[in-house]
């Protein structure tokens, strides 16, 4: 048995004679004492930070607007908008959870950390499908609905790629499997979200339920930097641990996200296919695209065909719809360059 | 005739893309220094006839913050006779793509002889080696017609 395949083990609380700043993400030597001035990886402040940054919660968009425009949707559009509330709802309930997990086996305080905070907004969002739900329907109908998410045989295919990886690491939780469980990770928040991210957003170019497309976009940024946060966990794993980066891995890396964006692609077919204005051939580029993407933070070569963005509106709000936050460098001195452009006379390429 | 690319990377995606550009300078006949930023000292500059900033791009599009003192070197140091060009990595799904390198962009303009830019989706691929060339290629350009 590889020692990759040897189980972790549950770092102790307190270690004092270890130093603050951990020896590696995993297996290491470390206090169990945070000095975010004293870390191995700096760039981790400057994501918890962003993470912080990014705070919102689900009581400060007020759903009136919504809740009158329900009576306007159609019923296949209501239909179809409880079921993808309740299916993103779900993957967000495994998510919380499984952070929390890998949190007890990272021997870094500060990915600890940051891991607690990634728990923490998921938390957030499985709670505003939750309000979302109860400004819109009855709860013997939010009940229904989640029943439905349950049952439902597509959804329950997509969702064991996940849980198979997820289960594996809980009741063995070694090296490889840390491994295996953040690549699903990355499935999860980086490609799975995303028929429900366009069906909302679709509604939302015509207007429809802007308050929920609003929430939405926070929980897709959101999203964006989890899985950006978790391909570094990924590359640094792997730099750490060099025995897990074979092959045989890499392989599998572009395996299993093929996996999903093939389920991605079935699940939209099917819960989106009475929806006019949503072209699924666009949209199956769309995930492939968003696919090559995941790669690239890898450190990864394009497994599919490099494109443009075919559906350029799935994109998180402009942060002139956020709580933009300037650095000081440009505010405390007055800088006042023009903004130029190839038509001045340079290339941009 | 010397060159330099100065240049921060955090996941490796930004000096990637500076070596990519170091290896076509180099081969270009143009010697070329490859300085990472933490080993950047100010009032260097002027010495060089062609530079090349390299940067990731920090959350809404926000200059890195190992990058601020390079900024006002350009800013403070007599630069008006370089060459200059700025490379960057980011993802497009964030309102400002590789907003770094528009900051960059707007000063190098004012202060230097600003002659391109380039901006690559994460981790290059084998569809941005053209790019680089043609980097390459507009900043020697000018100096190599002289």
């Amino acid at each position: 048995m590889s020692q990759m395949d040897q189980p972790l083990s549950k770092i102790k609380l307190l270690n004092p004679t270890y130093p603050n700043k951990s020896t590696g993400i995993i297996n290491g030597e470390s206090s169990g004492l945070l000095n975010w001035n004293d870390i191995a990886y700096p760039q981790m402040y400057d994501l918890y930070q962003t993470l912080l940054a990014n705070f919102w919660k689900a009581q400060e968009i007020n759903m009136q607007d919504d809740i009158k425009q329900w009576e306007y949707l159609t019923e296949t559009e209501k239909d179809v908008f409880l079921r993808i509330n309740t299916q993103l709802a779900s993957l967000d309930s495994l998510q919380t959870p499984t952070m929390t997990e890998v949190m007890d086996y990272v021997t870094d305080s500060s990915f600890k950390a940051i891991f607690a905070v990634i728990s923490q907004q998921e938390a957030v969002h499985n709670e505003s499908y939750s309000y979302i739900l109860s400004s819109l329907v009855p709860l013997r109908e939010q009940n229904e609905r989640f029943d439905q998410a349950k049952e439902d045989p597509i959804v329950r295919k997509r969702n064991q790629l996940i849980l198979d990886r997820y289960e594996a690491f809980r009741q063995h939780p070694s090296p490889q499997r840390l491994f295996e469980l953040a690549v699903n990770s990355i499935n999860l928040e980086g490609i799975y979200f995303y028929a429900g991210f366009a069906f909302f957003y679709h509604l939302a170019r015509q207007q429809k339920m802007v308050k929920t497309s609003s929430m939405i976009s926070y929980i897709q940024r959101d999203e964006m930097q989890h899985a950006y946060f978790v391909s570094q966990f990924v590359r640094i794993l792997l730099t750490e641990n060099p025995e897990l980066n074979t092959e045989e891995n890499i392989n599998y890396v572009y395996q299993t996200v093929d996996k999903a964006v093939q389920l991605e692609k079935e699940w939209a077919d099917y819960i989106l296919k009475d929806i006019d204005g949503i072209d699924l051939e666009e949209f199956h580029g769309y995930v492939e695209y968003l696919a090559n993407k995941r790669f690239r933070q890898l450190g990864l070569d394009n497994y599919y065909p490099a494109r443009e963005n075919p559906m350029q509106w799935i994109q998180v709000f402009s942060d002139e719809m956020m709580n933009e936050t300037k650095s000081d460098f440009f505010e405390q001195k007055s800088r006042t360059y023009t903004k130029v452009s190839s038509s001045n006379g340079f290339d941009e390429l | 005739m010397k060159a330099a690319i100065i240049y921060t990377s955090v996941t490796g995606n930004t000096s990637t893309l500076a070596e990519l550009i170091h290896e076509r300078m180099e081969s270009r006949g143009m010697e070329t220094d490859l300085i990472p930023i933490h080993e950047f000292r100010p009032g260097q500059l002027s010495q060089y006839d062609i530079i090349a900033v390299g940067t990731y791009t920090w959350d809404n599009g926000e200059l890195p913050l190992e990058m601020e003192d390079l900024y006002e070197a350009f800013e403070t140091e007599d630069v008006k006779h370089v060459t200059t060009g700025v490379f960057g990595t980011g993802d497009s799904f964030f309102a400002h793509y590789c907003g770094a390198v528009d900051l960059f962009r707007d000063m190098l303009f004012a202060q230097t002889s600003l002659a391109v830019t380039l901006k690559v989706e994460l981790t290059p691929q084998q569809t941005d080696l053209d790019r680089c060339d043609k980097f390459c290629d507009r900043l020697t350009r000018e100096l190599i017609l002289v």
